[in-house]
Parts: C-alpha cells; sequence; structure tokens
C-alpha cells in the first residue's frame, strides 16, 4: 500500500482503530455506548450524545466463570463478549445496547442479564438495554418500533445523556450522510486503487468511532492510496461474519472482494443511518434486506442476489462459523439462484472465527478448482 | 422395565383417537377441505375456531421420527446441500416435503397446506416455513416475536392473570394486531366470520382444560408413588392439547385425570420399590421412548415429570380479563422462551423439581434446534445448587444417529448407583 501525508495517517488512523476497537483513542474522552449486533442504527445515540462503538468484533483469550453456562453451540462472538464483560473490559461504557433480531445479540443480552441477576462473580458492567426493533413493514410495526425508540431514549436519559429531539437527530443523520458518502468511495476504489480486504478493515473501523471522524478518515485515506491488485475476479462473499484479515487476503488471492454481503461486510452502516428523521430512521432499519428475520421472508436471498448481480460477482464464497444454524438454509437455493445469473458459488463450510493455515490452504484449493471449472 | 406395569385406558383411547382423527383429516384434505401446518407455538386457536383443521409441525415431526424415518430424511437433508448443523426437530416434516415421496411418509404424507405458520421465537422458524411456502406455494403467516427485555423469574405466578405487566403492553399490542390480520386471512380463506362471543367461551374452555390438567399433574407430584410413565403422560396431554378447548380434549383430560386419582388412591405405582424420582428435561426423546422405563427394574428409578403435563396450566392458563384475543396473545407471546430462556427455563425447573420430588433431571441438550438447547446450562446450574443431580444428554429429538442407549446407560447406572449408596 502506497500513499503520503495525510492519506497515510488516515490510513494507518483506520488500522489502528482496528486494533483498537471499543477503546479507539480518539473517542475515549466522550461518552461512549456499546453496542452489539447490527440493527441498531448508531445516529440515535449520536443524536443522544454518545460515540456508538460495536462490541461483537472483539476477541479474547481470557476465561471467566460464566463460561460454565455457555453451550458450546452458543456463537463465539457471544463468548467473547461475556466473558469480556464480566472481566471488566466494558466498566467505561456508559450502557451497551443489544439489537435483539441478530441472533447473537439476544444471547448475549439474556446470558449477561441472567448472570447479573443472580449477582454472580463479575466486575462492574455497565446497564444493559435490548433494541427490540421488529424487521418488518406494517402499520402495527411500525408503532411498536416507535415505542422501542422511546424506550431507548428513555434508557439515554437514565444514562445521563441527551433524549434526542428531531435537531439533534437531524444533525447526527448529517454526519452519517458524510459517512454514507466516504463510503460510496471506499466501495468505488475496490478493484481500482483498493483491495477487497482493504476497504473491510476501513469500513469496519467506523464502528469504534463517530460517523463523522470515520468520514474525514476515508476521505483522507481515500486521497491517495493505492494498492497493488489482486487478481482481476470479481468476487462476493455471504454467510456468517467474517472479520479475519488473513482470510480475506486467501481469498482475494483469486480476485478481489467487490460484494461483500456477510454481517461484518457492506451490510454495515445499516440503511437507516443516514435518515434525518426518526420515523424514517426506523422504517428504514426496519426494512433492512440483510437482517434474516426480515420478512417477507423471501427479501433476505433477493437482496443478497440483487446485490451480487448488481457487483457483477463471478465467484461468490459462502463461509460459515462454526455454530452456524440459519444461513445454512439459504445455501441450496441461493446456489440455484446465482447460477441462473451465472455466477458460481463456492461453499467454503465451517471455519473458525480466526482460521488456522491448515483451513485456509483447503479453502484456497476449493477456489483454484472453482475457478478452474469456471474457464 | 417394570413388567407389572399396566398402561392407561386413556393412553389406548387418546392414540386411537388421533389415529381417526388424522385418518379423517386426511380424508378431508383430498376430498378439498383446507388445513394449516403450524408452528406448535402458534395461536392453534385461531385455526380451531375458525374450523380450520391443523397439523402440527413438532407433532409431525415427532410422527416420523416415532416411524423410525428422520435417518433416511436427515441423509437426504445433507445431499440437498443443507448442512449438519442445522435445526431438526422443526425441520424434518419440510425435509420430508422436499424429498417429495409422499408414499415413504407417514399416512401417506400431507397435501398441500392451504396456510402455513409460524412464530418467529427461533431464527431459523422463517427460514424453515419459507422454504415450505416457496416449495408448496402455500402463503406464510409469521408472527414476529420481539423478545421480554426483563423476564420475571416466577412468571407461572403472574402469567394467569399478571399478564399484562409480564409480557409487556407494547409486545400483546403488536401480537394482537397480528392475530387480527391473521384472523381476515382465515376468514378470506374459509368464507366465514370470526365470532368473537363464542371465542371467549371457547378460550374459557380452554383453561378448563388445563385446569384439569393441573390436577392430574399434583396427583402425580404429591403421590408417594409416581402412578403412570411419562411416556402415558406425554400423549394424554399433548394429543387433546392439539385439539384443546374441544369437547373430546376436555372430555379427555378429565378421563387422564380419574384414572391417574384412581391410581394414587390405590396406591398403584410405576414400580413397587420406588427409590429414585427423575425428571426428563426437554421434548420427548421420540425414537425411542421406551428408554423412558429403562431403569425401573434395575434400580427403582422413575422418570415422573416430563414438562408436557405441568406445562398445560403453567403454559396455557391465561384469564381471559375481557379480552380473550388479549389473553391468547398472553399465552402465546413467550410460549416457547419460557421453555428455553434464563431466568424462564432455571426458576421453573427449580419450581418443578422440588413440586416433584426430584432426584435426578436428565437434561435433553439439541446442539442444532440451537433455541431448545440455550438456557440448559444455566438451568443446570440452578438445579445443582438446588440438590437435583443433572445428567447433561447431549442428543436430538428426532434424530437418532447421535443416539446410543448403550453409552446413555452406562453413563446414568453409576449416577443412579451413588444415589442409591448414599442412601444406605
Amino acid at each position: 500500500m502506497t500513499g503520503t501525508g495525510a492519506a497515510a495517517s488516515a490510513a494507518a488512523a483506520l488500522e489502528r482503530a482496528m486494533e483498537q476497537q471499543e477503546n479507539w483513542s480518539s473517542t475515549a474522552a466522550m461518552p461512549r455506548v456499546g453496542i452489539f449486533g447490527n440493527g441498531m442504527p448508531e445516529t440515535l445515540v449520536a443524536a443522544a450524545g454518545a460515540v456508538p462503538v460495536h462490541l461483537a468484533l472483539g476477541t479474547t483469550t481470557q476465561s471467566h466463570p460464566i463460561c460454565e453456562v455457555i453451550e458450546p453451540f452458543v456463537d463465539e462472538e457471544v463468548r467473547y463478549f461475556l466473558v469480556r464483560l464480566m472481566r471488566g473490559d466494558f466498566a467505561d461504557l456508559a450502557g451497551i445496547i443489544f439489537a435483539r433480531d441478530d441472533a447473537p445479540a439476544l444471547i448475549a443480552y439474556q446470558y449477561a442479564t441472567e448472570w447479573i441477576r443472580q449477582d454472580l462473580e463479575r466486575a462492574k458492567t455497565p446497564p444493559l438495554f435490548l433494541w427490540n426493533l421488529v424487521h418488518t413493514d406494517t402499520q402495527p410495526v411500525r408503532t411498536f418500533n416507535r415505542v422501542q425508540a422511546k424506550k431507548l431514549f428513555g434508557f439515554f436519559e437514565g444514562l445521563g445523556l441527551e433524549s434526542p429531539d428531531a435537531a439533534d437527530i437531524a444533525a447526527a443523520a448529517r454526519a452519517e450522510q458524510e459517512r454514507a458518502a466516504a463510503l460510496r468511495k471506499l466501495d468505488a476504489a475496490v478493484g481500482v486503487s483498493l483491495s477487497g480486504t482493504r476497504a473491510a478493515r476501513w469500513r469496519n473501523a467506523g464502528r469504534f468511532m463517530s460517523a463523522g471522524e470515520h468520514a474525514d478518515l476515508l476521505a483522507a485515506a481515500l486521497a491517495e492510496t493505492v494498492e497493488d491488485l489482486p487478481p482481476p475476479a470479481r468476487i462476493g462473499i455471504v454467510g456468517s461474519p467474517l472479520c479475519c484479515e488473513k482470510t480475506y487476503r486467501m481469498i482475494e488471492g483469486f480476485g478481489t472482494v467487490v460484494c461483500d454481503q456477510q454481517g461484518f461486510g457492506q451490510v454495515w452502516p445499516g440503511p437507516g443511518n443516514a435518515a434525518s428523521e426518526l420515523e424514517d430512521i426506523l422504517v428504514a432499519t426496519a426494512a433492512d434486506p440483510s437482517c434474516h428475520r426480515i420478512a417477507p421472508t423471501s427479501s433476505h436471498r433477493a437482496g443478497l442476489v440483487r446485490a451480487l448481480k448488481e457487483a457483477r460477482c463471478n465467484l461468490v464464497v459462502c463461509q460459515l462459523s462454526q455454530t452456524d444454524d440459519t444461513f445454512g438454509w439459504e445455501i441450496p437455493a441461493l446456489a440455484t439462484e446465482l447460477a441462473a445469473q451465472g455466477m458460481t458459488l463456492v461453499n467454503l463450510g465451517f471455519r473458525d472465527a480466526r482460521p488456522g493455515d491448515a483451513w485456509l490452504e483447503g479453502a484456497a484449493q476449493q477456489l483454484d478448482q472453482a475457478l478452474e471449472a469456471r474457464k | 422395565m417394570s413388567q407389572d406395569y399396566q398402561p392407561l385406558a386413556s393412553t389406548r383411547i387418546a392414540g386411537d383417537y388421533q389415529r381417526e382423527w388424522a385418518k379423517g383429516l386426511r380424508a378431508q384434505i383430498t376430498s378439498g377441505e383446507k388445513y394449516a401446518f403450524v408452528n406448535a407455538d402458534t395461536p392453534h386457536e385461531l385455526f380451531h375456531h375458525m374450523g380450520v383443521p391443523i397439523v402440527t409441525n413438532q407433532w409431525w415431526s415427532a410422527i416420523i421420527a416415532a416411524k423410525q424415518l428422520s435417518e433416511f430424511y436427515f441423509d437426504y437433508m445433507q445431499a440437498a446441500g443443507f448442512h449438519d448443523r442445522l435445526a431438526r426437530y422443526s425441520s424434518l416434516p419440510l425435509i420430508a416435503e422436499l424429498e417429495g415421496d409422499t408414499a415413504r411418509q407417514p399416512w401417506g404424507g400431507l397435501p398441500t397446506p392451504s396456510i402455513l405458520c409460524a412464530r418467529q421465537s427461533a431464527d431459523d422458524h422463517q427460514k424453515v416455513f419459507s422454504l415450505w411456502s416457496e416449495k408448496t406455494g402455500a402463503p406464510l403467516a409469521l408472527l414476529s416475536s420481539p423478545a421480554v427485555p426483563d423476564p420475571q423469574p416466577d412468571w407461572w405466578h403472574l402469567a394467569r392473570d399478571g399478564w399484562e405487566e409480564l409480557y409487556h403492553s407494547d409486545r400483546l399490542d403488536l401480537m394482537v394486531t397480528e392475530f387480527e390480520a391473521l384472523i381476515a386471512q382465515l376468514e378470506a380463506l374459509t368464507g366465514k366470520t370470526f365470532d368473537h362471543e363464542g371465542f371467549a367461551d371457547y378460550m374459557d374452555r380452554i383453561n378448563e382444560q388445563e385446569r384439569i390438567y393441573e390436577e392430574a399433574s399434583a396427583l402425580i407430584a404429591d403421590a408417594e408413588r409416581c402412578p403412570i410413565r411419562i411416556s402415558e403422560q406425554i400423549p394424554n396431554v399433548m394429543i387433546p392439547q392439539w385439539h384443546r378447548g374441544s369437547p373430546w380434549a376436555i372430555e379427555h383430560a378429565k378421563r387422564f385425570r380419574d384414572e391417574v386419582a384412581e391410581r394414587v388412591a390405590a396406591g398403584a405405582g410405576v414400580v413397587e420399590n420406588e427409590r429414585i424420582r427423575m425428571m426428563w428435561i426437554g421434548a420427548g426423546l421420540w425414537f425411542d421412548t421406551s428408554f423412558y422405563s429403562a431403569f425401573e427394574e434395575s434400580h427403582g428409578a422413575v422418570f415422573a415429570w416430563s414438562m408436557y403435563l405441568p406445562f398445560a396450566a403453567d403454559g396455557y392458563i391465561r384469564e381471559s380479563r375481557g379480552d380473550p384475543l388479549r389473553a391468547l396473545a398472553a399465552r402465546v407471546s413467550a410460549m416457547n422462551e419460557q421453555l428455553h430462556q434464563p431466568p424462564w427455563i432455571n426458576s421453573w425447573m427449580v419450581e418443578q423439581a422440588r413440586r416433584y420430588r426430584i432426584d435426578v433431571a436428565l437434561m435433553l441438550i439439541p446442539e442444532h434446534d440451537r433455541f431448545s438447547g440455550h438456557g440448559s446450562l444455566f438451568a443446570k446450574k440452578a438445579l445443582e445448587a438446588a440438590g437435583v443431580r443433572v445428567i447433561e444428554v447431549w442428543s436430538d429429538m428426532v434424530d437418532p444417529r447421535q443416539w446410543s442407549r448403550e453409552e446413555m446407560m452406562a453413563r446414568i447406572v453409576p449416577e443412579l448407583d451413588a444415589i442409591l449408596a448414599e442412601r444406605v
């Protein structure tokens, strides 16, 4: 990767944010509210006067007594989160919000609240809140989701933050609009001056900082950064949330990741973030097709196929966490629908959050064979 | 297995009734009658009241497993490209449907339903049902399932009358409006109008039925010796539960309760010398139900508890308080969650173990129907703190491929031996 001056500095800052995650230094002096899961519009947290920071991407090698009640089929990010929560890693956060319709988030919330209710061994934990937004668009659901926003604002007040008004929300939305514009430029740079690997890291770096700071860093970094690019094949990624640079690098040994539809990919920030009014934020968030719980149920797969087609992918890589029990239902029909559009789906199967070399080698062989077969 | 044990007459009657009902349903359906295929935690009451017969996903799954067909279908599932860590209990009927050979299925299989209904309590329910909908073209009625953010541990005390506070008004408001939309769908399907007044009476009858089961549960819990096997409890509760509120269901509940009462009065027990009382936590082991009597002769150990009987009262009785549709929303809106989500499950397990004087709990932890497995280890910890030995059973309700009765016996026998040794 090359770049000079401000671009190199911004690029380095984005990389550092990915390493520091919720402890990203520029936010340390501000009230921070943790978010677990996709589906919680960061705009509302910002409008309340806090910096939203995501907590589902972190890992730990530590343990804690809470592990004894975590079944082995519970998602890995939940286990890491619960250990870190109970060890006090999030003690400085003003509160934590869990997105109910993100499957791991509900379990994280339930297990955390029960451990705390029983007053079992733990360090200081911040107040927890379940963001119960329902993902569909009917009038009763709109009413229900408005009630959830009201409850959220009550939670903010309880934390000593603002209960945001229309002006606060509009101001926060402006920062999100700037971020959205910067992310569009980021996407446009993929395959031209930037790898999909780098783009994914720079996108996710924004999960740990304000939208405005993210927009500024992206704009600065994109101004001059030029990477050595992968081969020309256009690759899409689907499946379980993936946040592993090594795995991206392996995939990009065969082409550029131009369409990243897994949970830590381009589906974030959610579609409601840049809306200026509360109602529009809620409606757009509730209609997000990347949510597995979206109704009508056909929206999810249709959204995937549409995005992959628009990105003109040749190859779509599916990869699954060891605990997948949801995306697997989509795979046969998705493979059929993609084939009808001239795209090949390669299912790499189950992998760890940070896959080892043997898995990466086997996955590379699978991709190699799939590309050979397309010739 | 105790050789002297005599099955209840009620068990045969329930089985016969369900067989005849299924036969009749099949005849009705093949002659053009509409029917619904629904998940267990959906408002069956609305379908019953509108005269739309239902087939319940989990019941049909258990039937397929009991016919020893699940192995074939799960092999097919993988061959069709679905990986082997997906749900099994809730998907077995779908897989049979996708496989397509109805002649292989119990009773010649199911025709295309007129409507499908699921609640989004588990993340994969909508996936399973939407695939069914895609395959058959049947419309899918999907009910939302926002979570209860502050579940109160003693839910069964509040659920009957204090349900507005327990389940929260915003959730109930949403569920009622979704019921109204479903009613409109059923009205369009049947050409009938939903009778609100009659529905209030019908809901009262369901409460009456569940109170009868509460009496039966108390009889078994309080009896000096457990009078019947859980393999008999389950069909005598669940078959009428699929027909809840009907004259037959109420009559059968009474028949069952009275037969249990007779046994208790006569001092009859599953085994003469009952020494250990056990509970089976989780759904039934549908492909090997005789396992439940495996320790009777050797250890005087009886399975006295399974969730189906006590849950009839705690999970179903909801006083109407002048609004039967809202009471139904209260019944449905956390039905499954109460059996799997902490603190609901752990608190209830401890209460039930105490009530039934349980020594040992066998806890089925299905790795694939994830929703049914969550909260298991919280429940285990709570039971152990309450003095109950817990044996984890990592298996599946309908997939025998991971089940070895011999291995399980080898794990359980030493525990039972230890309990008996402690008592010497």
